[in-house]
């Protein structure tokens, strides 16, 4: 690593007077020692206004960074804005004294600095590889150890440009949170993946559970206008065997050659007197078609209802529905 | 996967088990009852599937529960078998009391919580944030229980709901089509 120690003391050196000044010299900082001051590390127990220099490269760059943070009379607001180069994204480090969790790079533990300041900090830790220093950004939410003050707080860390104080960054987790799961939604729901923006997302899965529950009325309508008693004699088959048995006979015709799901597909949709709009669940995104026709197996042994050529011995199968 | 598999298998256990308890209770005359019978006795299987870990499920249970009092709690008792039946005997009056008196004060709580909101300004994101709010409530009314749920919480709900929905719409399908099948 060919750190410039000489930029590094120079903020050490001086006594932090202003936070102003220190970020200004990790500002004159080229962005991958930037990422570096970033790594965090261990800390010791006890909080020592003046950091300590270990020879580890890393607990310098880190103490530097640390050096505001000596001060016991910190203002926890005052923050700046490190140098983004393009390809990386570096983040606001808010401004106060922190523990932070071990970070997997780094080597030993040591470095001061531990200011006595307790209070809810926001950071979000950075997984650095230091082959490739593009920072990303890790959720790492809950605070660590190693001071013997040990305080939770939350890792957040702000991006460049944003608003540092706690609100906005209990803000940002939230919504970061929030975009986690709407992007898991997508994929659930079928066509969502092209859209983007939070409404028509949202109007997707709208319409889409709306469409879920206006299927299982319409079906729970054909189930009533079957047969005269809802009767199904199926549960009396489920009761006959064991339920080991039925596992068995799932897990046995888990081979998805044995159930050619086109043609179980086909046979179903010939089955539609109506046009119903079940197109969007025979989508492979949930329809991991094998196992929904190993499902059918056991009503199978029933109904004989897997696929057209077998359509035939419906009429002899050993099920007889209650009519 | 395995885990589909078996959430189908006990869904339709459990509905096959309710629509017994329908039959055998011998009211379901006009096909309206049937289909409600039906419908209920699903919806109950599907949120017991569940097992009350997911707050829809409970919201679901709720309201079956606070629509038709007697013959839903007998369903319950039977079907929602991990939820309820750490109460015995005795304490299943008080139990479903509970579940009723919890689904009122949800109803209570849904009525005092909404609000209206009045636009105010014509920012571009602003009439996204609108659009995204109009949408939420719009999901919230349709998400059992999620009247009380926060974004984030209702986006989970959302996601576990869709899948359960699927199983049973899956499960409500091929029986229907079996059934049509031996009575056409």
């Amino acid at each position: 690593m060919g750190f410039g120690f000489d930029e590094i003391h120079g903020p050490i050196s001086g006594p932090p007077e202003t936070d102003s000044n220190s970020f200004t010299a990790l500002l004159e900082l080229p962005p991958p020692q930037a990422v570096e001051l970033l790594i965090k590390e261990d800390f010791p127990a006890k909080p020592m206004p003046p950091p300590i220099f270990p020879s580890n490269i890393a607990l310098i760059d880190r103490a530097s960074k640390f050096s505001i943070y000596a001060s016991p009379d910190n203002s926890p607001d005052s923050t700046a804005i490190l140098p983004a180069s393009s390809s990386m994204k570096l983040d606001l480090v808010k401004q106060e004294p922190l523990e932070s969790d071990s970070h997997p790079n780094s080597s030993s533990p040591a470095v001061s600095n531990q200011s006595s300041k307790s209070g809810k900090r926001k950071e979000r830790e950075k997984k650095v590889k230091e082959s490739n220093k593009k920072s990303k950004k890790v959720a790492a939410n809950e605070a660590s150890e190693l001071s013997g003050e040990k305080l939770p707080y939350v890792h957040v860390r702000a991006r460049r440009g944003q608003a540092t104080d706690s609100h906005s960054l209990a803000e940002r987790a939230r919504r970061e949170k929030i975009n986690a799961r709407m992007k898991l939604l997508q994929e659930l729901v079928p066509g969502c993946n092209k859209i983007s923006g939070t409404a028509m997302v949202l109007d997707e899965i709208i319409n889409h559970v709306q469409a879920l529950q206006r299927q299982v009325e319409f079906l729970s309508m054909r189930l009533a206008a079957v047969n005269p008693r809802i009767d199904f004699n199926l549960d009396a088959v489920f009761a006959a065997e064991s339920g080991s048995s039925i596992d068995n006979s799932y897990l046995g015709m888990f081979d998805p050659s044995i159930w050619p799901e086109g043609q179980i597909n086909g046979s179903r949709q010939q089955l539609y007197q109506q046009p119903l709009h079940f197109d969007g669940l025979h989508q492979p995104s949930w329809g991991r078609e094998d196992d929904t026709s190993n499902f059918i197996s056991p009503e199978d042994s029933l109904l004989s209802y897997d696929s057209p050529p077998n359509s035939a011995s419906l009429q002899s199968s050993k099920l007889k529905m209650e009519l | 996967m395995c885990n589909s598999t078996m959430l189908k298998q006990e869904f339709l256990k459990k509905w096959i088990k309710g629509l017994h308890i329908y039959n055998n209770l011998n009211k379901c005359v006009t096909i309206s009852d049937r289909k409600k019978a039906i419908k209920l006795s699903a919806d109950v299987a599907i949120a017991s599937t569940r097992k009350a870990a997911t707050h829809w499920s409970k919201a679901l249970m709720d309201d079956v529960v606070s629509r038709d009092g007697n013959n839903i709690i007998l369903v319950q008792q039977i079907l929602g078998g991990g939820q309820n039946a750490e109460k015995n005997n005795s304490g299943l009056i008080t139990c479903s009391n509970r579940i009723l008196r919890r689904s009122h004060n949800n109803i209570m709580a849904c009525r005092k919580a909404r609000r209206r909101v009045v636009p105010r300004c014509v920012k571009s994101s602003s009439i996204a944030r609108k659009l995204v709010k109009n949408k939420t409530r719009v999901l919230k009314s349709l998400v059992p229980g999620g009247q009380k749920m926060d974004g984030h919480r209702l986006i989970k709900e959302t996601l576990d709901y869709i899948v359960s929905l699927r199983v049973q719409v899956d499960v409500m399908r091929r029986l229907a089509c079996a059934a049509e099948r031996f009575h056409p």
